[in-house]
């Protein structure tokens, strides 16, 4: 299990060879069998016939003399037709009577005459077939003599069968190398083949790890392969696909500046208006002053009126250095950024009678690790999409709070409920489309601050008291974010 | 000796410079026997039922001794040859035989591998070496006279010392009948036996 679970982890570059030589392998074995079986058959075919021949010689030509039971003649025959020349030769040739007392042996001294064969000798010859013993290399036949319908002796004959057995050895190991060497080399083929195959695969893959850690580049022309059109079209589609994806980027670059100069925009907005009610009263304030100075009591009030107009657009400026300066990335979310959120917006909210109530926590420790500036950009505009959404004179709900998971943000608008395109933008599980005016840049920039933070976006309808935007940042995610700043 | 009396002899071959050679009970170099008796329930090879040495000398041998003929062995063969006699026993096929001794020594140069396999159980008495003899019609012809002549003085030639060389003679001489009177006297000893 583990072994396959390892080889599917293979490369292909290795597995289709490792695939050929388990192939071939079982081929050769099969191959081989069946070579070896053919020729084991063939070669008890000639056994027998050979074996045949010497027995029918020996049998004829000793018959007159086992009849006689003349012992000299039986031995000097088998002397005499003893064959020096042939692959398989007789070991030991035994002539008995029809009682198995030896009457003559070319071994007489192992098969002594006149004596009862060797019960154990004996038991090597069974059936009337040749039986070839491949431990001691030795094949085993008896033959009997007949006279006019009677069994009056037999032959035993031992032959030497190591020559053909040298041979299956041969062939066996001629089976091997020629097959080992053939699997050898259709694997050696078969891995050059498939790196050849696999590499333009690898290229696109080295690219594709590369646009996964941000660096999307195009193929260039040199790592085009020569050969191989499939692997060109491929490439060629690859590139093109880098060079949409380089022109999306770079639109929704342009959009986001468009929208931050937008966002800028309402915010400078809202200050000029926050600046400038306090602006009139200070100017008020002064010119009694000029007028009234003298009298102590419009002094003191003047005076009065003149800090807290003063206070007010000491108020603003602050959010809006909150807001812009340089180091509020490095910073973390804390409940006074809220505060700030709501300054900013106030006189956006205001033209529309719309009033936003925050239920937060008073802790800074509950936003610990939560970056400042993106999480004020995303809040800010998840609060004026809620605005748009919702009818003049309504209440748009922040609410804070932390899980166990996560630390969350629902923004609750009194509209008519998400756009599909507002909440595709939100909540598709690829982040790939570039936004059109219709669905808000703002949604998008939030999806965007959201996919960076590894946040998740989610929204939930509570109709009739419009739609809840809720922003969840894992507190991993927080904690690392936290590390990283 | 069977046909004596219408033979008439040419020449005697001289073996080591006798004409005379022995009869040799043999059996496998091997085995501890060194007299007849050790021979008892063998399997014994002689050469041939009309050779003295090869049978008639042993048959007689055990009849004097007093052992039955027919159950002194286990069995007897024929091989119709010294030779052969010699294989049977070097190759185990009999356990002893009874063979020329001038056919074992010749052979003891000739094939020393096969009669090393042998040994001699027992020699005979000297018999008169078997001679070269002719129909007593054909005794007084030009061309026996001249074979006799020939025999007689065949150490004297070339190819008369080479015939002699092979046949691992020493010559042939002239001899009277009386040389196998002893062979005569086995066989007569046998008469009503065989």
């Amino acid at each position: 299990m583990r072994l396959s679970h390892r080889f599917r982890q293979l490369s292909s570059t290795f597995r289709v060879p490792v695939m050929v030589m388990l192939l071939m392998a079982t081929v050769s074995v099969v191959l081989s069998e069946r070579v070896l079986n053919r020729l084991s058959q063939n070669q008890e075919t000639y056994l027998q016939g050979l074996a045949g021949s010497y027995l029918d010689g020996v049998a004829a030509s000793v018959s007159p003399s086992v009849l006689r039971r003349d012992n000299w003649e039986i031995y000097d025959a088998l002397l005499r037709m003893k064959p020096q020349k042939a692959s398989v030769l007789p070991r030991e040739t035994v002539v008995t009577d029809a009682n198995d007392i030896i009457l003559a042996s070319d071994k007489p001294e192992a098969h002594p005459t006149l004596e009862l064969m060797d019960s154990a000798f004996r038991r090597e010859f069974e059936g009337i077939h040749i039986r070839l013993d491949t431990d001691s290399e030795l094949a085993f036949q008896i033959r009997p003599i007949n006279h006019r319908g009677e069994t009056i002796g037999k032959v035993y004959v031992v032959f030497d069968a190591s020559s053909l057995l040298q041979q299956r050895r041969d062939v066996l190991l001629a089976l091997l190398l020629t097959n080992g060497l053939l699997t050898m080399l259709l694997a050696a083929i078969g891995f050059l083949v498939v790196r050849r195959m696999v590499r333009p695969m690898q290229i696109l893959e080295s690219h594709l790890q590369t646009a996964a850690s941000g660096g999307l580049e195009p193929i260039s022309s040199e790592e085009f392969p020569k050969a191989g059109r499939d692997a060109k079209r491929i490439f060629a589609a690859f590139n093109r696909l880098v060079s949409a994806e380089k022109d999306r980027k770079e639109l929704v670059d342009r959009l986001t500046k468009e929208e931050r100069i937008a966002s800028l925009g309402r915010v400078a907005s809202g200050m000029a208006h926050e600046i400038n009610n306090p602006l009139g009263g200070l100017l008020n304030a002064a010119d009694t002053l000029r007028k009234h100075g003298h009298r102590e009591q419009v002094r003191r009030e003047s005076i009065e009126l003149i800090r807290r107009g003063l206070l007010g657009i000491r108020d603003v400026v602050q959010a809006a250095l909150a807001t812009y300066r340089p180091e509020r990335n490095s910073r973390a979310l804390t409940p006074r950024d809220l505060s700030d959120i709501s300054l900013l917006l106030r006189s956006e909210l205001k033209s529309r009678l719309q009033e936003l109530r925050i239920s937060a926590p008073r802790s800074s420790d509950v936003f610990a690790g939560l970056p400042a500036g993106p999480m004020r950009q995303a809040i800010m505009n998840l609060v004026l999409n809620a605005s748009k959404a919702s009818p003049d004179s309504t209440e748009i709900l922040l609410t804070v709070d932390r899980t166990e998971d996560a630390f969350c943000i629902h923004v609750q608008d009194q509209g008519l409920g998400l756009p599909e395109g507002a909440n595709h933008i939100l909540t598709a599980p690829i982040n790939s489309m570039v936004p059109d005016v219709k669905s808000g840049l703002g949604l998008w920039v939030v999806r965007q601050i959201a996919d960076e933070l590894g946040a998740t976006l989610s929204t939930q309808s509570n109709m009739p008291q419009g739609t809840i935007v809720t922003i969840a940042v894992p507190h991993r995610q927080s904690e690392v974010l936290d590390a990283a700043a | 000796m069977k046909y004596r009396s219408e033979l008439e002899l040419v020449a005697v071959p001289l073996w080591n410079g006798k004409p005379l050679y022995q009869s040799y009970l043999i059996a496998k170099s091997d085995r501890d026997a060194s007299r007849l008796s050790d021979l008892r329930g063998d399997i014994h090879a002689f050469s041939d039922p009309d050779s003295n040495s090869g049978y008639l000398v042993t048959v007689a041998l055990v009849n004097e001794n007093g052992f039955g003929r027919e159950t002194f062995f286990k069995k007897t063969l024929f091989t119709y040859s010294h030779r052969n006699v010699i294989r049977a026993v070097a190759s185990g096929l009999v356990q002893s035989g009874s063979v020329d001794g001038y056919v074992w020594e010749v052979m003891r140069e000739i094939d020393p591998d096969l009669v090393a396999r042998t040994k001699i159980v027992r020699k005979s008495e000297w018999f008169g070496f078997p001679p070269i003899a002719t129909s007593k019609r054909f005794a007084q012809t030009d061309q026996i006279k001249a074979l006799k002549r020939a025999l007689l003085a065949s150490s004297d030639t070339d190819a008369g010392r080479a015939m002699l060389d092979y046949l691992r003679l020493s010559g042939f001489a002239v001899a009277d009948t009386s040389l196998f009177d002893l062979v005569s006297q086995k066989i007569e000893s046998l008469r009503g036996v065989l």
